[in-house]
């Protein structure tokens, strides 16, 4: 059919119009959803997972968790919700570890040094030639009693267990390191509480905390479970409590609190005295002589406490009333109340506080830990001192310890810069082997490296320390195929029981770390109580505990606390400081990085990234500045400032914190590694080179708030890297971002 | 009203055809730069292209930068066109003359300048077609979002492009009928194919009047439409307050029209340098534009001034930070002051004397300067207004442009230049036809002892 | 399904800590590449979550507040409507939804999001080859030029309302955990469907401090704020 002009505009026009209405006639809607051939990315999802329990060992602390795997990969950690400890959630630090198992510069195989010591140079060896090597060298020091020093972290459970008697039946000296150590609180609970472990505080169950420097929501004790217990005291269970921070730094516990008490650094025990004091005088205390007289003998009168500690009389008053009137509650101390020359008095002062109101062993008090239900099992490693480290490094340099082994710490960078621990390794060390999984400062020492595995790939198990009041095991397994050629520590502590024979094959009858937990297992399954029980086989209950991620027994708690004993010496009440005011005029209040602690995690570049909840500073070591010190100084965010002690000084970028208390300044620890992998290293701003090695009395623990400093302008500015924008975020009247209510009325105050 | 000599039609063809007939020499040399700096340009582009976007100053929050700025600023720039040519057009005026054309294809560069800068500016500029009329891409099922002023731009400034093209090519055919008679060779079935059969006969000039005046009348609505669609690509954000106003198009569109007359003076004087065309390019016409210029500056400045206290006037921290930022703070508030001083202050007052008026050079510099000046009235609106976005003080921010923005910028500049001297090669930028009709109806009266030209209003 | 979803979140600014454990556990779960010190100088950090922290007074009365910030989810969300090609839409589960493959990251829907929530991709993403073995498989990687904000988890919505169906039983209350809500140690997140009446979220929705930031705009934000309790604020200093 021929087709004219007119009719094929007629058509095409007719068509048009069709298709016009039909289209108009159509659901716009089905337009309108993004359904295309594009869609894909928001629903993506395939491939099964599989979600494994294990533990994760962050600087914050060992933490249950469940590790998402599909295809042999760990994508993805998560809070056991089983575990006591965990309840279902898991700290920043514990997410991080992924990146140590997939960390672009984990060591892969075993090393041998090559060049000088701490040159870096390092032939990769096979890990028969490894173990061989590490063999030889102990069976020639062996003959030396206490040559050989073996440092690791605290260790618990199975591994504790193993290194312990490996040490011992060797004649190795053994070392636990932490940075930050907790030798006072744990002295003082001996003392006074005949505590072996760390106390757990009911903050749950409490209607008043009383904090004396204890920064327990950020990096102190058990972050993670203090924080659940946070979230608990400000609201769901029974009403919402008071929280009192005392500490001459702005703390993110102080930033949480209801109400932050400046205090004089150092004279956090003369107020808790004070405070007693005002207590027992009310007569709201409980009758115990020998506390009252202890209470009695030590404090000092009102107006000199007040002068002292920069706190006001009327608000001592206050603080002694609430505390006494809203129990249960409890007064917690530690962090920079504890490093400080009197820590010991500090603590002292402070745990004795709870013994007045009655509160020790309750709800919503202080609650002990019970030991491990397993008896051979360790279920607390306090840190060695500070004081003993200095030995250490004494001995070293002597040649009293030739060799040394050293596992998970970096004691190179994590001590004060004038002991020169590194150097003394490098100097002085006969044979120093690392079993670290990056090259540290400490392990950039070694002669022989044989790279651990890490948490997700190996076998283990832990005893929380503090633990949640009762009985607690939690179990470790591989839930990944090694990503490295790593050996787990206790796989070859285990092997050189072998090669060395004798009365430690005895002791130690496992070939493995999976052996070793499967033992300190089958003593669970016999008790046949807790969590998992009722098993006939104790194949059935290795599958189940593993699955659960360990076992508790929520009926096995502490035993009641004996009556406080004041009676020792608990040492001076009056701090001393390094660097005389006049010449170093500002007090250094050092803090654990909230992200990275004392450095441990500084490798990893997630913890690099998480801005610090205060300053949202990242990646960088900084100094917080009162807003008048620093216009008295006349320096601003991003200037460059020697922090300088009479030990060392360190630079660092201004950050004027309306907090900081004029007369302080707070640096953060953790940054300034000169090898730890691509993400730590860069730049000195280790803060130990600046803090004085001086120990505590008596505990010999290190007493990191102890340094005064000076700030020196370099002239220089760099722009501070940090989250928050370019002006001082404040909430504007009209258009608030937050609400405050003051829990009265408003509806919402529980 | 002025002396000047009569010109016969063989003077206008050859006067004005000069350019396209006898070019100098230093004209390529003005090319040749102009050209390096558009390459470099297209550099700086292909360099971002191929780094990503970071390569730009913009950050969050300040996620638009120098880029938008200088979009904005070529649109109102193109506003010239149809407002002179239209307008003028439209009411008869006699000394639109010689100004329309340079008008027209100023706003055309201007205008395609201008819709570079969104390319350059998006994340995927390979994509960027998926926004705009011609490209939809239904058979991935990409469909427009007409609710988004992005959609609106493109539709608009197209629309508004074609028909300024239009409008140029319909009243430029008698002079490439001209120029085809002139010249030879290649060129002359270049310019035979151009002019589209033009005989000059009666029912052609009658066609060509009418169609000139319906595409004036037609184009009109466009132009308006246009600045106040950009306008809206900010006016419809509700998180930035700076931005949030009713006000914004007509300020917009008379900014534009500010910017743009003041465009199209400057050009006139430099075309009046360059081609010494004192006698077509006359005092008197710079003298007309420029007491339009002190209209429109005026209105426009009454625009800002209530722009400014409408924001103000509910007195709300976010927006009164802003506005403190935008006045008082460094660097914006030595921007502001240059801004009030060249967009009004210094060129409005002095256009108030004839002397002024009618001296090429200070007319050259004042309107350079209002084009500064609008150019900063830009920055200003868009960039601190996204510093201080929302009282969320956690996150307001910055902004410092990069060398890559500063590059396109500059960029920008000269391909405009390089259009406008690359069209007046090829083209009579002062209409031919238009002048031979002014000289046609003019007529000389006795003003003393001289007989003076005079110009009658066609009926 | 009777009634249709409307994931909503509830944030208690009286028992956020700023912990941070929520930014870390988002930046796992959603592929978020790592940020370097570089991209916090230039202001192109990513966090789908921040903790934005205010500061009140001066030293000794200062106060520091801590206000999760994340993508409200908008009902009448403004950053929808200025995408010129719906890379950006609201799906029928109350989501603000973000298409990485349709987005021509012209940045407009960032201008427009007052809440700053929305980041954009200036350079390529970028992990060392070991660290790539960490990524999600539910969650696209997003390439530069790109925008990208908290997507409420949707591959988990996704994956337990797929289980689910499975398995053939109704999604239910707290079956459905994005990762920061998962995280967060003092439950100051709670997640859940603001159409279930007997939802914890919806009980929240209903607490006396409820608040919504910029409420005033209309956007309709589907995340709700607990108000912070401070006894000691001054009397009448806050509205
Ligand atoms: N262009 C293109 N695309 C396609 C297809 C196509 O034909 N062409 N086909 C489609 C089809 S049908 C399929 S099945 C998919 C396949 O897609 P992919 O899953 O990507 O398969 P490959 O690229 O073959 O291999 C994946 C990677 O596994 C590594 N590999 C090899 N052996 C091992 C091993 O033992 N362990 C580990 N961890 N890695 C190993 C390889 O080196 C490679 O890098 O691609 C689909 N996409
Ligand atoms: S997803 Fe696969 S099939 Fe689709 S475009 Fe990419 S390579 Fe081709
Ligand atoms: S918070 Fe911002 S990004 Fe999220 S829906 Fe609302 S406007 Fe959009
Ligand atoms: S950046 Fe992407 S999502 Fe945002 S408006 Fe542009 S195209 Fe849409
Ligand atoms: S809901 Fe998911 S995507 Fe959104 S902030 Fe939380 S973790 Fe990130
Ligand atoms: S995890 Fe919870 S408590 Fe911690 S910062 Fe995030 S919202 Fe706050």
């Amino acid at each position: 059919m021929a087709l004219t002009r007119r009719q094929l505009l007629k058509y095409s026009g007719l068509g048009f119009l069709g298709a016009v209405v039909f289209a108009g006639c159509r659901i716009p809607e089905q337009e309108f959803i993004a359904e295309s051939p594009v869609m894909i990315p928001e629903d993506l999802v395939r491939g099964d997972d599989a979600y494994y329990a294990t533990l994760a060992r962050p600087s914050t602390g060992v933490e249950s968790v469940l590790v998402r795997v599909m295809q042999g990969r760990a994508k993805k950690i998560e809070g056991n919700p089983d575990y006591p400890m965990s309840r279902g959630k898991h700290s920043a630090q514990a997410e991080a570890t992924l990146q140590e198992l997939y960390h672009p510069d984990r060591i892969a195989t075993p090393l041998r040094r090559v060049g000088e010591r701490g040159s870096g140079e390092f032939e990769s060896v096979s890990w028969s030639e490894a173990l061989d090597e590490l063999a030889r060298r102990l069976e020639d020091h062996r003959g030396v009693p206490d040559a050989v020093a073996i440092v690791t972290e605290p260790l618990r459970g199975a591994l504790g267990t193993i290194v312990d008697r490996f040490a011992e039946n060797y004649g190795a000296r053994r070392y636990s390191f932490e940075a930050v150590d907790q030798t006072v609180v744990r002295t003082v609970f001996n003392r006074i509480y005949g505590q072996e472990r760390l106390p757990t505080f009911d903050i749950q169950n409490a209607h008043y905390v009383l904090s004396f420097g204890a920064d327990f929501l950020s990096h102190w004790h058990a972050p993670l479970h203090y924080n659940w217990h946070y979230g608990e005291f400000r609201g769901e269970t029974g009403g919402r409590g008071k929280l009192v921070q005392i500490e001459p730094r702005f703390s993110l516990t102080a930033a949480n609190a209801d109400k932050w008490v400046y205090i004089n650094p150092g004279t956090e025990g003369i107020l808790a005295l004070a405070i007693a004091k005002a207590i027992l005088d009310s007569g709201e205390g409980v009758e115990d002589a020998a506390l009252a007289a202890f209470i009695n003998n030590n404090a000092q009168d009102a107006a000199t406490v007040a002068d002292l500690t920069g706190v006001k009389a009327d608000v001592i008053e206050t603080l002694a009333h609430d505390f006494a009137a809203n129990q249960p509650g409890v007064a917690i101390g530690g962090g920079l109340a504890a490093a400080q020359t009197n820590g010991l008095f500090n603590m002292t002062a402070v745990y004795a506080l709870n013994a007045l109101v009655g509160n020790v062993g309750k709800k919503g008090g202080v609650t002990f830990n019970p030991p491990a239900p397993v008896p051979n099992v360790v279920s607390s490693a306090s840190a060695n001192s500070l004081t003993d480290f200095q030995r250490l490094a004494d001995d070293i340099r002597h040649g009293a310890v030739t060799a040394v082994l050293v596992h998970g710490v970096d004691p190179a960078h994590g001590t004060p810069g004038s002991m020169q621990f590194g150097r003394a390794l490098r100097e002085n060390a006969e044979f120093v082997a690392s079993f670290s999984n990056f090259m540290d400062e400490t392990t950039l020492q070694a002669d022989l490296v044989l790279p651990d595995m890490a948490s997700l790939e190996s076998w283990g198990s832990d005893v929380p320390d503090p633990g949640p009041g009762y009985e607690a095991v939690a179990l470790q397994q591989p839930v990944v195929m090694p990503f490295v050629e790593g050996r787990a520590f206790g796989d070859v502590l285990l092997a050189l029981v072998e090669e060395l024979g004798g009365s430690m094959t005895r002791q130690m009858p496992w070939d493995t770390m999976e052996a070793a937990n499967r033992s300190l297992a089958q003593e669970i399954w016999i008790k046949n109580r807790g969590s998992v029980r009722s098993f006939d086989s104790f194949e059935e209950f290795w599958v189940a505990i593993l699955q659960r991620g360990g076992w508790w027994d929520t009926n096995a708690t502490g035993g009641a606390p004996q009556a406080p004993d004041v009676s020792q010496d608990p040492g001076s009440a009056f701090p001393s400081f390094t660097g005389a005011a006049g010449d170093y005029p500002f007090h250094l209040l050092p803090f654990p990085s909230h992200s990275m602690g004392d450095g441990s995690d500084a490798h990893l570049p997630w913890l690099q990234a998480t801005p610090d909840p205060i300053t949202t500073a990242v990646w960088s070591t900084w100094v917080e500045v009162n807003p008048r010190d620093a216009e008295s100084m006349d320096v601003r965010e991003g200037d460059v400032v020697n922090v300088e002690s009479p030990q060392g000084s360190i630079e660092a970028q201004v950050y004027v914190n309306p907090a900081t208390a004029p007369g302080t300044v707070s640096v953060p620890m953790g940054q300034g590694h000169s090898s730890f992998g691509r993400y730590a290293e860069g730049g000195d701003r280790n803060l130990m080179a600046v803090l004085d090695a001086v120990s505590a009395e008596t505990t010999g623990a290190f007493a990191w708030g102890a340094t005064r400093v000076r700030l020196a302008k370099t002239g220089r500015r760099e722009r501070v890297r940090k989250f928050e924008g370019m002006v001082v975020a404040q909430t504007l009247p009209h258009r608030p971002v937050y609400v405050i209510s003051t829990g009265n009325g408003n509806g919402g105050a529980h | 009203m002025q002396l000047r000599p009569a010109l016969t039609e063989r003077d206008i063809n050859r006067d004005l055809l000069r350019p396209v007939l006898a070019t100098p020499i230093w004209f390529y040399f003005l090319l040749g730069g102009l050209a390096i700096g558009v390459c470099t340009a297209i550099g700086g582009f292909a360099w971002a292209v191929n780094h990503g976007t970071g390569v730009y100053g913009i950050n969050r929050p300040v996620m638009w930068g120098f880029l938008l700025v200088n979009f904005v600023f070529w649109v109102g720039i193109s506003h010239a066109g149809v407002m002179l040519s239209a307008i003028l057009r439209l009411s008869n005026a006699e000394w639109r003359r010689p100004a329309t054309r340079a008008a027209e294809v100023l706003t055309i560069f201007a205008l395609g300048t201008a819709a570079l800068h969104p390319v350059f500016h998006t994340g995927r500029p390979w994509r960027i077609y998926w926004s705009m009329p011609p490209g939809y891409d239904f058979g991935r099922g990409i469909w427009p979002d007409v609710r988004s002023p992005f959609v609106w731009d493109p539709t608009a400034i197209s629309t508004y492009l074609t028909g300024t093209t239009l409008f140029v090519i319909l009243l430029l055919i008698p002079d490439l009928a001209v120029l085809r008679d002139r010249s030879s060779g290649l060129m002359q079935k270049v310019y035979g194919f151009l002019s589209m059969g033009w005989k000059g006969n009666t029912r052609q000039w009658k066609l060509q009047i009418i169609a000139g005046f319906l595409l004036s009348a037609l184009i009109l609505p466009v132009f308006v439409s246009v600045h106040s669609i950009v306008s809206w690509d900010f006016a419809v954000q509700i998180a930035v307050e700076g931005w949030h106003a009713t006000i914004f198009a007509p300020y917009f569109v008379i900014g534009a029209v500010h910017s743009g007359v003041a465009g199209v003076i400057s050009v006139l004087a430099l075309l009046r340098w360059m081609f010494r065309w004192e006698n077509y390019i006359r005092d008197d016409h710079f003298d007309a534009l420029a007491r339009l210029m002190i209209v429109v500056a005026t209105a426009w400045f009454y625009f800002l001034v209530i722009e400014f206290f409408l924001g103000i006037y509910p007195a709300e921290e976010p927006e009164i930070s802003l506005r403190t930022l935008q006045v008082f703070e460094w660097p914006f508030n030595a921007t502001f002051i240059v801004f009030l001083l060249m967009g009004y202050f210094v060129p409005v007052p002095l256009w108030l004397f004839r002397r002024v008026r009618q001296n090429v050079a200070l007319m050259f510099w004042t309107t350079l300067m209002v084009n500064i000046g609008m150019w900063l009235e830009r920055f200003i609106i868009i960039i601190p207004s996204l510093m201080r976005k929302q009282p969320l003080t956690f996150s307001w921010g910055s902004y410092n442009p990069s060398p890559i923005e500063l590059i396109l910028v500059a960029g920008s500049f000269c391909l405009v230049f390089l259009g406008v001297l690359t069209f007046s090669k090829f083209f009579p930028i002062i209409p031919l036809a238009d002048a031979k009709e002014g000289v046609a109806l003019e007529t000389h009266v006795r003003v003393g002892k001289v007989m003076v030209p005079a110009a009658y209003r066609e009926e | 399904m009777a009634v249709e979803r409307k994931w909503g979140m509830a944030v208690d600014a009286d028992k956020c800590t700023g912990c941070q454990a929520c930014v870390v556990a988002c930046q796992s779960e959603n592929n978020i590449p790592v940020n370097e010190p570089d991209h916090f100088l230039q202001r192109r950090a990513i966090q789908w979550i921040r903790i934005e922290r205010y500061w009140e007074g001066e030293f000794p009365d200062v106060r520091a507040r801590f206000v999760p910030m994340l993508c409200q989810h908008c009902e009448n969300a403004p950053c929808e409507s200025v995408c010129p090609v719906f890379a950006t839409y609201h799906n029928n589960e109350g989501l603000n939804v973000q298409v990485y493959n349709r987005c021509i990251g012209t940045r407009f829907c960032a201008n427009n999001d007052p809440w700053n929530v929305r980041f954009f991709n200036f350079w390529e993403p970028v992990w060392p080859e070991t660290l790539r073995n960490q990524l999600n498989t539910d969650v696209s990687v997003r390439s530069r030029g790109i925008m990208e904000k908290c997507t409420f988890c949707i591959q988990r919505i996704r994956r337990t309302t797929r289980d689910a169906g499975l398995e053939g039983r109704e999604v239910t209350d707290g079956d459905v955990v994005p990762a920061c809500v998962q995280a967060c140690p003092t439950n100051a997140l709670v997640f859940g469907d603001l159409n279930d009446h007997d939802s914890q979220v919806a009980h929240l929705r209903e607490d006396g401090r409820q608040y919504r930031i910029l409420d005033h705009l209309g956007t309709e934000p589907s995340v709700y704020y607990m108000a912070k309790i401070d006894p000691y604020a001054a009397e009448g200093e806050h509205a």
